[in-house]
C-alpha cells in the first residue's frame, strides 16, 4: 500500500495537519446537529480527508465499509430518456459520488439522483443519527443550472440528507449554494507542517532521512501534502538510503510540459508550433487535464520570461484558461485549439520581442 | 441553323424508323398509331410534318434547305415579331390584332381551321395597315383557300421534288426583289459561312503558319520547364486587366472549337473561356482532331501543345483571338443584324409577317407549282400551329408540354428504354402464362423478376419512360405516387373494398388476372406504376413490405420508381426488382432537346447556351425546362450570357468535398474569393472543414504578409487565426449545447473564413517526408483516443476505489499518483530477481484491486512520445512470468470490482462498465492462497450479504438480486449449476456470491459465474 494512504489519518483525532479545523468539526458532530459542509482548499491539503474522518465520527466504523457501484440511472426529460452512468461510493449511511462526471448531464444527476437519494430517509432509525449524508465531490465542476438544482434540494431535504461539498475554489459554486453551508477553508499545510509529516512518515518506516531531505522534498511539492508523501516514496523506490543530496524525478507530465516550454523558448516558428501541438496531443491522449497543462506551461514560460512581457502573456493565458474549462460552464470543447492559440500568441508576442530587442 | 433544322426535320423522320426498328413488327404500327391519337388535336401538324417533309430533305440540295430556312426563320421571329409591330402601328390595330389572337386561342383548341383562317386574317389585316408590299394584298385570299384545301390533301400525298428544279425555285424566290424575305436567307447564309470558313480555310492557313512559327520556338524554351508541383498554381497573366476586350459580332466564333493552354496575357482563363463562349465558340480540355485552335500565348512545352502540333492544330495568341473576334465586327454587323442590332431586327419584323406568303405566292406563281406549294403550305401550317402554341404560352408548364410522346423523344438512356419495353412485353408470357403451365417454365427463367425498379437523379424522365412505354404497349397505366397514402393494406378487408389506395392497389394486382382473361376488350391490362418508393416514410407504414407481398401475387406489372437505389429502405425491395439505372443525359444530348423545344416556342437560343443550361442543371432535364420557361417570359432571344448571370444564383447545388473547399479557401488565390463563396466553402461541411482548416492552417505561407525575413509577420498572421480558431471552437459550443443554431455563420466564419483570410498562400511542409497535401483534421482520432484512454483510467479508478485503499479522484490520480504507481510496478520487474519481483508487483495490484489491463493501462497512458516506454528495461520473460503469476492468483483473489469477475469461457466480461454490486470484505483481506482463509473470506462476505439484503434459496440455481436503490441496476448471478457435485463446492447457492473465494476452493476454478 502506498504511504499516501496508508498513513492517511482516518479519525479526526489523528488529524496532525488542519488540527484546529479537526477539533471544531468534532464539536459540531456531537452537537447531533450538523449544517450542510463545503469544503474547500487547493488539492492536497486534506479535504478528503477531514470529510472522511468526520464520516467515521459520525456513523462510527460502520461508515467505513464501503462498496462501489456504477449505476446507471434512467432519467425521464419529457422529451427523450437520458441513461446516465455513475460511480458511487456508498455505505449504509452515506453516498459518496462525483457528479460532475456525468458532463453536460450533470442537472439531472442533481434533479433526479440526488434528490431521490435525499428524500429517502435512512431506513435504519435506531442509529443515532437521523440523515444521511452525501458527499458531492467536485462541485466547483457542476454546470450553473446544477448548482442551481442542487440548492432548493438543499433546503427541502434537510431533515433526512446532509450533503458535503467539497471543491476546490469556492469562488466557482453560487453564492446561493455557499450560503447554505457551513464552509469549511482547507489551506495548503504550510512546508514546516509538511516536512513534519514527513518526518512522521519516516520514522514510521524506520527511515534515515538526511538532513534538509524532507525540506527539499516539501518544497518541491508545492505545498501539496499528497504529492509531498507521494514523491517520499518515490525518492524511497528509486534509491534507499536517501543520498544527501537526492530530489525526487519529477512528475511525468510536468517533465514533458516542461520541455515544451523550452522548445517553445528556443525556438518561434510554424515548424515548432505544428511539432508542439503533437506534444499537447500526446498529453491530452494522456488523459492530462488541459487546464493543468495550460497552467503548468505558464509557470515554466514565466520562469525564463523578460518581466515586460509577463504581463501580457498572464493575461492570455488566462484567456484561454477560461475557455478551456471543461465541466462548468465550459466555453470551448476542443482544448487543443485553445492550447495552441495561446502558444501561438506566445510565440508571435515572444518573436517580435525578441526581434525589437536584439534586431 | 440550317443545319440544326435539317436535323430536327430528320430526326422527327428517323424516329419513325427507329420506333420499327425497336420494335419487331406488330407494335410498330399500333405504336405509331397511337400516340398520334392520343394527344390533343393541335398536336396533328408536327407529328404528320416527317411525312411530307422529311422525305424530301435527304435528297435536297443546300438550296432546298435553304428555303427551308427560310421558312423556319419566319417562322420563329413571329411572337416577337407579332408584339413589335403592333407597337409601332397605332393602338387601335394593336387592340384589334390583339382580340383576333385571343380569338385565335380560343377557337383554336376547337377548330383549328378557323383559328388558322383567323390569324391569318389578323396578321393580313396587319399588313394592310403598313402595307409594306403592294403584291400582298392580291395573294392574301388565294393563301387562304390554299391553306384550307392543300394541306389536308396534300399531306397526305407527299411530293417529291426533283433535285435539278431547286435553283429555279431559289431563283424565283429571291427575284422580287432584295426586299424582305430573301435577305433572311441570305444572312443566314452569310452565317454558315461565317461559321464555317474561318475554321476551315483561314483556320487551315493559319495553322500551317502557326506551326512553322510556333515550333520551334516552343522547343527552345524546353518542354516541361515547369515542374508537376507549380502546375497548379498558374501564374497570373503578365498583362492581367490591361487589354481591352473586344466587342465582335455574335456567334462570330460559332463552330469553332478552342483549347486553352498555359498563361494568357491578358486574360484569365476562365476569362477567356467565357469569352470564347459568349460568342458562340466551344472550349474543350483537350485537343483533338476538331481542335480548331490552340489559345496559347506562350509555348510551354505541355502535352496539349505537343499533341497540337502533331495533329496540326494551329495556334491562336490572345492577340490573334482578339483580332479574330474584332474583325467580325465591323464587317459583318449589318448582315448578322437579326441578332445584334436593334435596326435589323425592325427589318425582321417585316419580313417576318410577310414571307409566309410571299413565299406562297411565289411559289404558287413559280413553274414548280404544286409541290413547292403544298411544302410551303405545310410549312405555313406547321407555323401557323406554332403561333397558336406561342400565344398559348405559359397557360400550360413546358415539362408538360414537351413531355415525350414516344420512347424516342426520351433523351438518353435509350438503352433503358428499350429494356423496360422488353420486358414489359415478355412479362405476360414470362409470369402469367407459366403460372397456368406450372412451375417448370418458372424455373427456366429463374432470373426474370417480376417487377422493375428504375432508379436515377431526378428529372431526367423516369416517370416519363414508364409512362410512354407502357402506353405504347397498351397497357393502361396506374400511377400511385407519394402523394397517394401507401401503408400497408388493411389486413381486415381482405376483399380489398375499402377506401385507401393501398386496398385499391390490392385489389387491382390481384384481380388484373379477370380482366384480362374475361373480357379483355372491355379492360386494357393494366400496368401499376408505384413512383418514389423510396419516399414511402412514417406515413405509409409497411409500404416497402406491403409492395414486395404485392409483387409476389401481382398479375400485372409493376414499375417502381426511385430516386437513390441503394437507400436504406429499398434494400428489401431491390432483390425482386429488375434494377434499370438511369444515368444523367450528356449535355449535347440535353442542348439538342432544348434547341428543338426553344424552337418550337419562338425562342431564339445559341447553342452554346443551351449546353451551358444543361451543365449548370446536373442533367435535370425538367429543372432546365422549368429555367427556359421562365426565362421565355421576360425575352425571346436566350443568350450564353444570360444563362450564366441568371443561373449564377439559382444553379444546383453541388457537393463539394471538404478537402476542396479547404484548397480553395487556403489557395493562392483564396483572398480572391467573394465572401458568399467562402461562405459557401465553409458552410459546405459545417464539421469537417474548420477542422481540416485547423490541422493545416501552419502550414501555410500567407501571400498577404509581404516581405517578412524574420517571420514576425508570419508568426503574427498565425496567432490570429488560432485567436479565430480557438474563437470559433467557442461559437461551437454554443451552437451545440445550446443549440444556438443561429450563430452557425458566425462559427463558420470564425473557423474557417478568417483563418483562411490570414493564411491563405502557398502551402510548405513543415516535416520531411510529408506530403504536400492537406491532411486531415487530426482532432478526430485523437478525441476518440483520449476518450478511450479516459475510460480505461475511470476503470482502473474505480478498482482502485473498489480497493478501499484510496479515496482519490481521476485526476488525482492521473497527475499525481501515477508516476509512483508505475514506479511501484515496474521498477522491481526491472530491478529485482524474477520471482521475487513478479511476487511484489503481484501483491501490489492486488492491494490495489488492479488487473492485468489496469497494469497496462497505466503503461500505456505514460507513454510519452519521444521519451523512453516505462515497460523499456522488463525482460519479455519477466513479463509473461507476471502475467501467469497474476493469471495463478486470480483463483484465490478478493475479487472487489465485478467487472474482475472472469467468467470461464468468456474473454472479456459481459458488460465492462456496468459493474455489479459487490459486498465489501471484512477486514481480513487476506489473499493466501490458502483455503482456510478463503473459505472464512467466503463465509464472511456471504454473510454480510445475507443480513444486508437478499434471501437465497439454497437449491435455486439462479439468484436474482435487486439493488437496495429504486433505480439500481439488477445484478443476477446465474450459478451454472455444477451443483453441489461436480465442483465440489460445501456451500453451493447462498454463497455464490463470494464467487471467488468458492472459485479458488474448487481448485478448478470452474464455477460458472455469469452477471448481467
Amino acid at each position: 500500500m502506498l504511504w499516501v494512504d496508508k498513513y492517511r489519518p482516518k479519525t479526526l483525532d489523528k488529524v496532525t495537519v488542519h488540527d484546529q479545523v479537526a477539533q471544531n468539526l468534532r464539536k459540531l458532530v456531537s452537537e447531533q446537529d450538523c449544517p450542510h459542509l463545503l469544503f474547500y482548499g487547493p488539492s492536497g491539503s486534506g479535504k478528503k480527508t477531514l470529510i472522511l474522518a468526520l464520516i467515521k465520527q459520525m456513523f462510527g466504523a460502520g461508515a467505513e465499509k464501503v462498496k462501489m457501484e456504477n449505476k446507471t440511472w434512467k432519467i425521464d426529460t419529457g422529451t427523450r430518456t437520458l441513461e446516465i452512468e455513475l460511480a458511487m461510493l456508498s455505505s449504509a449511511h452515506h453516498v459518496e459520488m462525483n457528479p460532475s462526471d456525468a458532463g453536460f448531464q450533470d442537472r439531472y444527476v442533481v434533479q433526479e439522483v440526488i434528490k431521490e437519494m435525499a428524500k429517502n430517509r435512512p431506513i435504519d432509525a435506531k442509529g443515532k443519527r437521523a440523515f444521511k449524508v452525501l458527499v458531492l465531490n467536485e462541485v466547483d465542476k457542476l454546470s450553473r443550472e446544477a448548482q442551481h438544482s442542487l440548492r432548493r434540494t438543499m433546503e427541502k431535504y434537510s431533515a433526512s440528507c446532509r450533503l458535503i461539498l467539497c471543491c476546490n475554489s469556492s469562488s466557482k459554486v453560487t453564492e446561493a449554494v455557499r450560503s447554505r453551508c457551513l464552509n469549511v477553508r482547507v489551506n495548503a499545510p504550510s512546508e514546516d507542517q509538511i516536512v513534519q509529516v514527513l518526518e512522521i512518515i519516516g520514522k514510521k518506516e524506520n527511515l534515515h532521512l538526511p538532513a534538509g531531505f524532507a525540506a527539499r522534498i516539501a518544497a518541491q511539492s508545492n505545498r501539496n501534502l499528497r504529492r509531498a508523501i507521494l514523491f517520499f516514496e518515490t525518492c524511497k523506490v528509486q534509491q534507499y538510503p536517501f543520498a544527501s543530496n537526492q530530489v525526487a524525478p519529477p512528475l511525468d507530465w510536468e517533465q514533458y510540459v516542461s520541455e515544451i516550454a523550452t522548445d517553445i523558448l528556443t525556438e518561434q516558428s510554424p515548424k515548432r508550433l505544428y511539432a508542439v501541438r503533437q506534444k499537447f496531443y500526446e498529453l491530452l491522449v494522456n488523459c492530462i487535464p488541459p487546464e493543468s497543462i495550460l497552467k503548468k506551461l505558464l509557470t515554466e514560460l514565466l520562469k525564463k520570461l523578460d518581466a515586460d512581457l509577463k504581463h501580457e502573456i498572464c493575461h492570455w493565458a488566462a484567456h484561454y484558461a477560461l475557455c478551456m474549462q471543461e465541466h462548468k460552464m465550459r466555453l470551448g470543447s476542443k482544448a487543443i485549439f485553445h492550447l495552441e492559440a495561446f502558444v501561438a500568441k506566445f510565440m508571435s508576442i515572444y518573436k517580435e520581442f525578441l526581434v525589437a530587442t536584439f534586431g | 441553323m440550317s443545319s440544326d433544322i435539317r436535323k430536327w426535320f430528320m430526326k422527327t423522320q428517323d424516329k419513325g424508323g427507329a420506333s420499327g426498328a425497336v420494335k419487331p413488327s406488330g407494335p410498330a404500327a399500333a405504336e405509331k398509331k397511337k400516340p398520334v391519337l392520343s394527344i390533343p388535336e393541335k398536336k396533328q401538324a408536327p407529328p404528320s410534318l416527317p411525312f411530307s417533309f422529311g422525305q424530301c430533305v435527304p435528297c435536297s440540295n443546300q438550296w432546298g434547305a435553304r428555303i427551308f430556312v427560310l421558312i423556319k426563320a419566319s417562322c420563329d421571329h413571329d411572337p416577337s415579331a407579332r408584339r413589335k409591330t403592333s407597337k409601332y402601328f397605332g393602338s387601335k390595330t394593336e387592340k384589334d390584332s390583339d382580340v383576333e389572337m385571343a380569338d385565335a386561342t380560343a377557337g383554336k383548341s376547337t377548330e383549328k381551321n378557323a383559328a388558322k383562317r383567323k390569324l391569318q386574317k389578323g396578321s393580313n389585316e396587319l399588313k394592310d395597315d403598313t402595307k409594306p408590299l403592294p403584291a400582298k394584298k392580291m395573294s392574301k385570299d388565294d393563301e387562304d383557300d390554299n391553306d384550307d384545301f392543300v394541306s389536308p390533301s396534300k399531306k397526305k400525298t407527299p411530293v417529291k421534288p426533283p433535285p435539278s428544279k431547286k435553283p429555279k425555285v431559289e431563283s424565283n424566290v429571291e427575284a422580287p426583289g432584295r426586299t424582305t424575305g430573301t435577305d433572311d436567307g441570305e444572312e443566314e447564309d452569310k452565317m454558315d459561312e461565317d461559321a464555317k470558313t474561318p475554321s476551315k480555310g483561314a483556320g487551315r492557313g493559319r495553322g500551317r503558319g502557326g506551326r512553322g512559327g510556333a515550333a520551334p520556338g516552343g522547343r527552345g524554351r524546353g518542354g516541361g520547364g515547369r515542374g508537376f508541383m507549380n502546375f497548379g498554381e498558374r501564374k497570373d497573366p503578365p498583362h492581367k486587366g490591361e487589354k481591352e476586350v473586344p466587342e465582335g459580332a455574335p456567334d462570330c466564333l460559332s463552330g469553332l472549337t478552342f483549347v486553352i493552354s498555359g498563361t494568357l496575357d491578358s486574360l484569365e482563363r476562365e476569362e477567356a473561356t467565357d469569352l470564347i463562349k459568349r460568342y458562340g465558340g466551344r472550349v474543350t480540355g483537350s485537343i483533338s482532331k476538331k481542335t480548331s485552335y490552340l489559345l496559347a500565348d506562350e509555348d510551354i512545352g505541355g502535352v496539349k501543345s505537343n499533341k497540337a502540333k502533331d495533329l496540326g492544330v494551329p495556334f491562336l495568341t490572345e492577340d490573334g483571338l482578339f483580332d479574330l473576334i474584332r474583325k467580325s465586327k465591323p464587317a459583318k454587323a449589318p448582315v448578322d443584324g437579326h441578332q445584334s442590332s436593334n435596326g435589323s431586327e425592325k427589318l425582321q419584323k417585316l419580313q417576318t409577317k410577310s414571307s409566309p406568303a410571299k413565299v406562297e405566292k411565289r411559289a404558287e406563281a413559280s413553274p414548280v407549282g404544286k409541290s413547292f406549294a403544298s411544302k410551303s403550305n405545310v410549312a405555313n401550317a406547321s407555323a401557323e400551329n406554332r403561333k397558336a402554341k406561342n400565344i398559348d404560352r405559359g397557360s400550360m408548364q413546358w415539362t408538360e408540354k414537351y413531355r415525350p410522346k414516344v420512347p424516342n423523344d426520351i433523351v438518353g438512356n435509350q438503352s433503358m428504354v428499350k429494356q423496360l419495353h422488353d420486358w414489359l412485353k415478355s412479362w405476360d408470357t414470362q409470369f402469367l402464362h407459366s403460372g397456368q403451365k406450372g412451375k417448370g417454365k418458372k424455373q427456366a427463367d429463374n432470373g426474370a423478376k417480376k417487377a422493375v425498379l428504375l432508379s436515377g437523379p431526378p428529372g431526367i424522365g423516369k416517370t416519363t419512360t414508364a409512362k410512354v412505354v407502357s402506353q405504347m404497349l397498351g397497357l393502361q397505366a396506374i400511377e400511385v405516387n407519394a402523394s397517394d397514402s401507401r401503408g400497408k393494406a388493411d389486413s381486415k378487408i381482405e376483399k380489398g373494398v375499402g377506401g385507401s389506395t393501398s386496398n385499391s392497389v390490392k385489389e387491382l394486382i390481384s384481380n388484373a388476372t379477370l380482366n384480362y382473361s374475361d373480357n379483355r376488350l372491355k379492360h386494357p391490362k393494366a400496368v401499376l406504376i408505384m413512383d418514389e418508393v423510396d419516399g414511402m416514410s412514417a406515413g405509409d407504414r409497411g409500404g416497402v413490405a406491403d409492395l414486395i407481398a404485392s409483387i409476389k401475387i401481382s398479375k400485372i406489372p409493376i414499375i417502381c420508381i426511385c430516386n437513390d437505389r441503394y437507400s436504406q429502405k429499398l434494400k428489401s425491395l431491390v432483390n425482386y426488382c429488375l434494377m434499370l439505372n438511369f444515368r444523367k443525359p450528356t449535355k449535347q444530348q440535353m442542348s439538342k432537346r432544348l434547341m428543338e423545344i426553344a424552337k418550337k416556342e419562338g425562342i431564339q437560343a445559341q447553342e452554346n447556351a443551351m449546353e451551358e443550361l444543361a451543365e449548370r442543371v446536373h442533367g435535370d432535364i425538367r429543372m432546365a425546362l422549368n429555367h427556359l420557361q421562365y426565362m421565355s417570359l421576360s425575352q425571346s432571344v436566350v443568350k450564353y450570357d444570360d444563362i450564366r448571370e441568371r443561373l449564377n444564383s439559382s444553379a444546383k447545388d453541388e457537393d463539394i468535398s471538404p478537402f476542396t473547399a479547404v484548397d480553395k479557401l487556403f489557395g493562392f488565390n483564396g483572398g480572391r474569393l467573394r465572401m458568399d463563396e467562402r461562405i459557401d466553402f465553409g458552410m459546405s461541411d459545417p464539421d469537417l472543414v474548420p477542422l481540416i482548416i485547423q490541422e493545416n492552417y501552419i502550414n501555410y505561407r500567407p501571400n498577404t504578409i509581404g516581405k517578412d525575413e524574420s517571420g514576425v509577420k508570419r508568426m503574427n498572421a498565425l496567432a490570429r487565426a488560432a485567436e479565430s480558431i480557438a474563437d470559433g471552437d467557442l461559437v461551437n459550443v454554443q451552437i451545440r449545447r445550446y443549440r444556438q443554431w443561429q450563430l452557425s455563420q458566425a462559427a463558420c466564419f470564425a473557423s474557417s473564413i478568417v483563418p483562411a483570410a490570414f493564411m491563405h498562400g502557398n502551402r510548405e511542409i513543415l516535416e520531411a517526408g510529408e506530403r504536400n497535401f492537406n491532411r486531415f483534421g487530426g482532432w478526430l482520432g485523437k478525441y476518440s483516443t483520449t476518450n478511450k484512454n479516459r475510460r480505461l483510467l475511470e476503470d482502473a479508478h474505480s478498482h482502485i476505489l473498489a480497493s478501499q485503499q484510496a479515496n482519490l479522484d481521476r485526476e488525482t490520480l492521473r497527475l499525481d499518483y501515477l508516476t509512483l504507481l508505475l514506479r511501484q510496478l515496474t521498477d522491481p520487474l526491472k530491478t529485482m530477481p524474477k520471482d521475487e519481483a513478479v511476487q511484489k508487483v503481484v501483491e501490489f495490484m492486488d492491494t490495489y484491486s488492479l488487473s492485468q489491463e489496469d497494469f497496462d493501462t497505466i503503461v500505456e497512458i505514460s507513454k510519452f512520445k519521444g521519451h523512453p516506454s516505462p515497460m523499456d528495461g522488463i525482460q519479455p520473460a519477466v513479463k509473461s512470468a507476471l502475467t501467469k503469476a497474476y493469471k495463478q492468483g486470480s483463483s484465490s483473489r478478493v475479487v472487489r470490482a465485478a467487472d474482475l469477475i472472469n467468467i470461464p469461457g468468456m474473454k472479456k466480461p459481459l458488460k465492462k462498465r456496468v459493474a455489479a454490486i459487490l459486498e465489501p470484505v471484512e477486514e481480513s483481506l487476506a489473499d493466501e492462497n490458502g483455503v482456510a482463509s478463503a473459505e472464512a473470506d467466503e463465509e464472511d462476505s456471504s454473510d454480510t450479504e445475507n443480513n444486508d439484503e437478499l434471501v437465497p434459496s439454497d437449491s435455486m440455481p439462479k439468484l436474482d438480486l435487486q439493488s437496495d436503490k429504486k433505480k439500481g441496476i439488477q445484478v443476477q448471478l446465474d450459478l451454472k449449476s455444477n451443483g453441489n457435485g461436480s465442483s465440489g463446492k460445501k456451500t453451493p447457492a447462498s454463497r455464490s456470491r463470494a464467487a471467488p473465494g468458492s472459485g479458488g476452493k474448487s481448485a478448478g476454478g470452474s464455477a460458472g459465474k455469469r452477471k448481467r
